[in-house]
């Protein structure tokens, strides 16, 4: 069975990352928040051994790649090691709004994380703080501005995420250059439009994004087994179900197959137009 | 808790036996439309939320809400809902004696939903109103019951829905002689499954509270099975 999946993510019908949700609290409330996280919310933890035991078995299976996402992953004082240990299974990305990294945390991300095959991706969303933080929550921008040199420069790989409803051409030529002055390559920026789920679509902002807009990426949560990072999404508190895969996380192969007949079910040639990621 | 107006609510509609009940220019009595509302021990997802394995039986809007609780486990629902279409779908076993068993087994059971869903289904699959009302009414292993029915195969599959559904341990030798006397080796299995299967769904749908549609509230206030401040 390990043979099909692996082919269907050689073939880009599944996509080669496997996601982890491994909790939903948040230190920030963005105002365009997929998962309605903060500091007060369930937090739907993933636990750590169990996130390793699945990424082994998302390697069996053929799948190339893990990310882990939240909430914010760093809330939970493990998650260095947890992404350590999920690093030497599998490359992995680990999203994160880049605000804890002071202190004693700073030392142990980089005591953990330095030299492995790990990519912190970072929120910033303009290459200025009152655009940014009206979304993201005050001196968000310069937190973030001070974090990254401080992560690059402790050999910390790092990753940039915009999330805009629209971005002036001249503004993204200033957080490119930006991103540029701070070491990361434009093919390390993202830039992808809000989606109009949880608390995005609460304010009536963002893209509607169906199916064939969101990559096929196997994502786990605590709730069950999603299509894409997109879509264990939360609004008023309740995890929305339309991108439910199975309740079925482990063993892995049971959501990944079922992903697959989904997956295996949409019409060739209908490729996302949205180029969410 | 959810908040449901159920629609498609038997167990045929899950089997796609033919539609007997008319909810079409039907406007439910407002009374009964209201205490039709009720709470479901857990969410039933809605068409907007169906999860994507799920999302074909959705596809022609609300389907009920056994097909809506299954579908928080859409792993499960794609699974179920196949074995309880093909044990409950037309077979070689006729309509009137599938909802026989469906009924007789409900009552015994004492599941509201599955009763009052099925009544409306009893009546249009030929049986009368005096036999629903024995189905439904006369408690188990009552001769009356049986002595409600005047063929012998009826009878015979009267004992054997009793003595299956009534439980637990074996079944009364009477009752097993009585029904091979009048049925196929098959004919016995399938029955059986049925029962079995009633059972199942009898109590998924009690524990979990699942509620009856207006519009069969309303066709069993017409019928005279429930009055109207019900």
């Amino acid at each position: 069975m390990s043979t099909e999946t692996r082919e269907a993510v050689e073939q880009g019908v599944l996509g080669e990352r496997v996601w982890f949700y491994a909790n939903y609290h948040c230190n920030l409330e963005c105002s365009y928040c997929l998962t309605e996280s903060g500091p007060n919310v369930a937090r739907r933890l993933l636990d750590a051994d169990w996130m390793v035991a699945r990424a082994q078995e998302a390697k069996e299976l053929g799948f190339r790649t893990l990310g882990v996402t939240g909430g914010e992953p760093f809330m939970v004082s493990s998650m260095p090691d947890t992404v350590a240990r999920l690093s030497g299974v599998l490359p992995t990305v680990v999203l994160s709004n880049a605000t804890l990294f002071t202190g004693p945390r700073l030392e142990r991300v980089t005591e953990a994380l330095a030299g492995k095959d790990v990519h912190i991706q970072i929120s910033l969303d303009a290459p200025d703080a009152q655009a940014n933080d009206s979304k993201r929550g005050d001196d968000n921008w310069q937190e973030v501005a001070d974090a990254i040199p401080r992560l690059i420069s402790r050999g910390l790989r790092i990753r940039l995420a915009t999330t805009t409803e629209a971005i002036a051409e001249g503004d993204l030529e200033r957080l490119c250059a930006l991103h540029r002055e701070w070491g990361i390559a434009d093919e390390d920026h993202v830039v992808r439009p809000v989606v109009s789920r949880g608390r995005a679509a609460l304010d009536g902002i963002g893209v509607e994004a169906g199916l064939h807009d969101l990559s096929p990426e196997l994502c786990i949560t605590a709730d069950g087994a999603f299509w894409s990072a997109f879509g264990p999404t939360v609004r008023n508190g309740r995890v929305d179900t339309d991108f439910l895969i199975t309740r079925t996380t482990a063993p892995l192969s049971v959501p990944a197959h079922a992903m697959l007949r989904v997956a295996q079910a949409r019409p060739r040639g209908n490729d996302a137009t949205l180029g969410i990621r | 808790m959810a908040v449901w107006r159920a629609k498609s609510d038997s167990f045929s509609a899950l089997a796609q036996a033919p539609q007997s009940v008319d909810r079409d220019g039907r406007s439910a009595p407002e009374q009964a439309a209201k205490v039709a509302i009720i709470m479901a021990l857990v969410e039933l997802i809605t068409p907007e939320q169906a999860p994507l394995l799920a999302k074909a039986y959705f596809a022609d809007g609300d389907p009920g809400p056994i097909t809506a609780a299954l579908a928080q486990v859409p792993e499960l629902l794609e699974v179920a809902l196949p074995f309880i279409g093909a044990v409950l779908s037309p077979s070689s076993i006729d309509w009137r004696t599938k909802e026989m068993v469906i009924l007789r087994t409900s009552a015994i059971l004492a599941c509201r939903y599955c009763v009052d869903s099925h009544t409306p289904v009893a009546l249009d699959s030929g049986l009368t109103h005096e036999e629903v009302r024995a189905l439904r009414e006369i408690p188990a292993q009552d001769e009356r019951a049986v002595s409600a029915f005047a063929d012998g195969r009826e009878r015979a599959l009267m004992s054997w829905i009793d003595a299956v559904a009534l439980g637990p341990g074996p079944v009364a030798p009477s009752a097993a002689i009585a029904i091979k006397q009048h049925y196929a080796n098959h004919e016995v299995v399938e029955l059986t499954l049925l029962i079995a299967t009633t059972l199942l769904l009898n109590r998924f749908a009690t524990a979990l509270q699942l509620p009856v549609h207006p519009s069969t509230i309303e066709r069993l206030v017409v019928e005279g099975f429930a009055d109207e401040t019900r």
